[in-house]
């Protein structure tokens, strides 16, 4: 007994920091219908710009808070009301991929500008300690809980007494009927992400003083508050405040047992094992507003008779086709005429367009966001690692064994599909990649820690491709093999099968199609495809640590892919492209400070770039593809016709209208 | 035959409760193979909670519900598709990325078992265009579906699912959104495919059946042979256009409705 009540209020101190986190998570999702995926990065920058004003500056805390806290943080939540206002009404996905980037943004960033390394930061509340009762309480941790709740308080001030309560009850439960009685929404919600973002800037000055932080670990901690938010459904302050609590005390008394390191891990994974749990259970029940719109169709333009109506499938086919075999034809003979080290960064580029492929496959076709595409990944490689033999001998029965491996845990990401879309999908890949991370992958028996394990090239029925052009041909065979072979499926009824459980899952199930199988089963092969790239990945690496496949690095695939185009295949390709540009940069002109940045500043074009398109969620090269077609048809001398309501059915229409 | 023999689709003291408001009340239906069943009743009578029952989406807490001989109750929607169940949505739910050939391949392929791996191909295309000439499709099979104007959207969404080949078609007020001409249009449609639409499906030659669930009592009165008509979870009238029209119960339920003529 003499352990566990210090834990339970050790609990409660951390408990209460995830509240603040939830509240202002929960706080916009109920104004805007957004969710921010970048709150931990709000949280990470805010600090960061505290630990410029106050440590490096030195300007008194009596100062830089309050500047932190009223202008900063307000202003960055100003902004992100901007990036957002224009993205309401459009399908779930959009915001989820907007946030995401703006996580990736400000984390790069933050990486720009303050460097990687772990910062000490300067304590705001001193670290002494007094006894209470029986055991000792840091004024910190009873200073972050007095804030937590005074900051909670404030907010239920905020929401219950006051003008701007009233307008956000107002604009929550009906949009158009608050602005008729001139409620503006917009105000609303501005003010709402900026409290939401002054909330994340508290929380990130309240967690510097506790420990050396990295940006990344930064974020990752905030992160943490996604658990609570949502076990409020993200519509209760008090049911979020509390679940964030109760989480704090869960995790604190569990520290009885973190003896060894596994159990560490396990500990860590805790709340995304119980985020991912909790959206299987609450399923239908989470409401979702994004949901009642309409997932979008390629973007449409005018209704305009175009080509595709003149042009039947079987050109536009072998178009494709053609198109695909001269660039593999290309592909193939680059490393005839590039030296050593580019072909491995071009082996690099042609194993991301390999996940790329399932990725697209998934979100794209089916319309199945994942944020775990990675994990699978690491799953072939580091199976791979273990079994295929110091010379690479055993590596296809290794590569089978990870795919193999790969089957179950599809089908468990997939579980959250059958009842769950968009956001809370999103999430629940999310909650599976860092309960990958935490608990396969940081357990040193298969990752061998932070030091990693070797990987081997492949020696396939007694062809070693030890050398660094025969790994790029392997892979390039590869992904041949598997572009042609979903290229196939796209024009057939599989292909038909996936877009349409894009498209209307509702339809499709009341035509006789099972969604459940439909699901699982995608799930399942993409994670299998995504494991057999893992393991030419790992091999090609030849020494993985965990940091390989963190979820960061989903985050990173699902943005080149939308970026790229989720929906067509040639995505896949340009998001391997863009994937090589960094280590092609840093191999041309070698490392120094700007080859150590470089993959940094791709990440922020790309995330700037999602952010831009977030209009139009099918990506640049469909979108450079229409263009093309629709200025191709002007040039064309041909008459565009209009399709007019019911034209090619009605010929009575012209009656009518005269008549009526 | 007694009319009951060829009720394709038929549900039987169907309850349904929301809380404690009876939406439902022991309604029975029946859908006749060569009829187009008309579903009417005022706002609020309980015609979207029956056709949600009849499709799957809502389990009823009492009475049951019969495609062909089977008891499809507690059958999920996608079971009672592939027993040759097809409908269509009130609020339009295509296909919307997909062109319009697509949209009924698609459905085609979805209802008939092995076509996903490429069975039937030939049958498939016969049908497919088929139901495009019938429907007058062929002009716009490359449009994308989403890009569509309502009335086409409506003739996209029946042609598909008429390319699931059902026995019985659930039609959710498929005249909304269409002008006066297209309705028209729409209506013959009806008739014709009641009449002599050839029937490749699950029991050949007997024709399709076809209950309409609608607001325009012009185009009930003139496609339906049979009409049902609900009020307050009810079923208060049952019977042909001219009996229903003179129907006493059914006036004054309508006229308590001032905003339907």
């Amino acid at each position: 007994m003499s352990t566990f009540w210090p834990l339970v209020v050790i609990g409660l101190f951390t408990g209460s920091i995830y509240g603040l986190g939830a509240l202002g998570l929960v706080l916009t999702y109920k104004t805007t219908g957004v969710f921010n995926f970048a709150f931990g990065a709000v949280a990470m920058f805010c600090a960061f710009v505290y630990w410029q004003i106050h440590d490096t500056w030195h300007w008194t805390a009596w100062i830089s808070i309050p500047l932190l806290l009223l202008v900063v943080a307000p202003l960055i939540g100003y902004l992100f009301e901007l990036l957002f206002r224009p993205l309401s009404g459009l399908a779930a996905e959009v915001p989820i991929v907007v946030s995401l980037a703006l996580l990736a943004l400000l984390e790069v960033g933050a990486q720009l500008i303050w460097g990687g390394q772990e910062r000490g930061f300067e304590t705001i509340i001193p670290t002494s300690s007094f006894k209470f009762g029986s055991f000792y309480v840091g004024w910190d941790q009873l200073g972050t809980l007095i804030i937590a709740f005074m900051a909670g308080g404030f907010l239920w001030w905020l929401l219950r007494h006051t003008r701007f309560g009233m307008s956000t009850r107002a604009v929550v439960d009906n949009r158009d009927l608050a602005a008729i009685i001139g409620v503006s929404g917009d105000n609303v919600r501005r003010f709402a992400w900026m409290v939401s973002s002054t909330f994340a800037a508290l929380l990130g000055i309240l967690l510097t003083h506790s420990q050396e932080l990295t940006t990344y670990n930064l974020v990752l901690v905030v992160l943490v508050s996604f658990a609570p938010a949502v076990m409020g459904r993200n519509e209760s302050f008090p049911w979020a405040f509390g679940g964030a609590l109760g989480l704090g005390v869960f995790t604190s008394v569990l520290h009885r047992w973190s003896t060894s390191g596994t159990v560490a891990n396990i500990e860590a994974a805790v709340p995304w094992f119980l985020l991912f749990i909790f959206l299987i259970v609450l399923g239908g029940r989470l409401k979702e507003p994004g949901l009642s719109v309409r997932p979008m169709a390629v973007a449409t333009g005018t209704l305009s008779t175009g080509d595709m109506e003149h042009m039947s499938a079987r050109p536009r086919i072998q178009r494709a086709v053609a198109l695909g075999v001269g660039a593999f034809a290309v592909a193939a003979v680059l490393p005839t005429v590039v030296p050593g080290p580019q072909v491995s960064v071009l082996t690099y580029g042609a194993l991301w367009a390999l996940m790329a492929v399932t990725l697209v496959v998934l979100t794209g076709w089916a319309g199945q966001i994942s944020i775990a595409q990675v994990s699978f990944v690491g799953v072939g490689a580091f199976a791979v690692g273990h079994w295929a033999g110091a010379h690479g001998q055993n590596f296809v029965p290794a590569a089978l064994a990870g795919m193999a491996i790969a089957v179950p845990l599809g089908l468990i990401v997939g579980i959250p599909s059958l009842r769950l879309r968009g956001l809370y999908l999103a999430l629940a890949t999310l909650a599976f990649a860092l309960i990958m991370d935490y608990v396969v992958f940081n357990s040193v028996g298969i990752s061998g820690g932070l030091t990693g394990i070797l990987d081997h090239r492949p020696r396939i029925f007694g062809v070693s491709f030890a050398s660094t052009t025969s790994m790029y041909e392997l892979s390039l065979g590869v992904l041949g093999v598997v572009l042609a072979i979903t290229f196939a499926l796209r024009q057939g009824p599989i292909g038909r099968r996936l877009r349409i459980l894009r498209d209307s899952p509702l339809a499709a199930s009341t035509l006789g199609v099972n969604l459940t199988v439909t699901k699982l089963v995608t799930f399942a092969v993409c994670g299998v495809v995504a494991a057999m790239a893992g393991a030419l990945y790992g091999s090609y690496l030849q020494s993985i640590t965990p940091i390989n496949f963190q979820f960061g690095l989903s985050v990173q695939l699902l943005l080149l892919v939308v970026f790229a185009g989720r929906s067509v295949l040639t995505g896949a390709v340009v998001a391997g492209v863009l994937a090589m540009i960094p280590a092609l940069i840093v191999s041309l002109i070698g490392g120094g400070t700007i080859g150590a940045n470089v993959g940094n500043w791709i990440t922020l074009a790309v995330a700037v770039g999602v952010i831009g398109l977030g209009r139009n969620p099918e990506g640049t090269v469909s979108l450079s593809i229409q263009e093309a077609k629709r200025t191709l048809s002007v040039m064309r001398p041909r008459p565009r016709r209009y399709l007019g309501l019911g034209s090619p059915l009605a010929p009575e229409r012209l009656e009518v209208s005269s008549g009526g | 035959m007694a009319a009951e023999d060829s009720a394709v689709l038929s549900a039987r003291g169907i309850s349904v409760r929301f809380g404690g408001l009876h939406a439902l009340d022991e309604v029975d239906l029946e859908v006749a193979a060569g009829r187009v069943t008309g579903l009417i009743g005022p706002n609020g009578a309980g015609k979207t909670t029956l056709f949600n029952v009849l499709g799957g989406l809502l389990e009823p807490v009492a009475g049951s519900v019969h495609l062909g001989g089977a008891d499809i109750t507690t059958w999920p929607p996608h079971r009672r598709g592939r027993a040759g169940m097809a409908r269509t949505f009130q609020r339009l739910e295509l296909f919307t990325g997909m062109t319009v050939e697509e949209n009924l391949t698609a459905s085609w392929e979805a209802a008939h078992p092995g076509a996903i791996f490429g069975r039937g191909r030939p049958t498939r295309k016969q049908r497919v265009a088929e139901m495009m000439e019938l429907l007058g499709l062929e002009r716009i099979a490359g449009r994308t579906a989403g890009e569509l104007p309502t009335g086409l959207g409506r003739m996209v969404e029946l042609g598909r699912a008429l390319c699931a080949d059902p026995r019985v078609l659930l039609l959710d007020e498929p005249s909304s959104g269409l002008d006066v001409g297209e309705t028209q249009h729409f209506a013959r449609i009806l008739r014709q495919l009641v009449a002599e639409a050839p029937h490749n499906g699950h029991d050949a030659g007997q024709p399709l059946a076809i209950l309409l669930v609608e607001h325009d009592m012009a185009l009930v009165m003139e496609v339906c042979h049979v009409i049902t008509v609900l009020d307050f979870g009810r079923r208060i009238a049952c019977g042909s256009p001219d009996q229903i029209q003179g129907d006493p119960a059914v006036r004054a339920a309508y006229l308590g409705e001032t905003d339907v003529a």
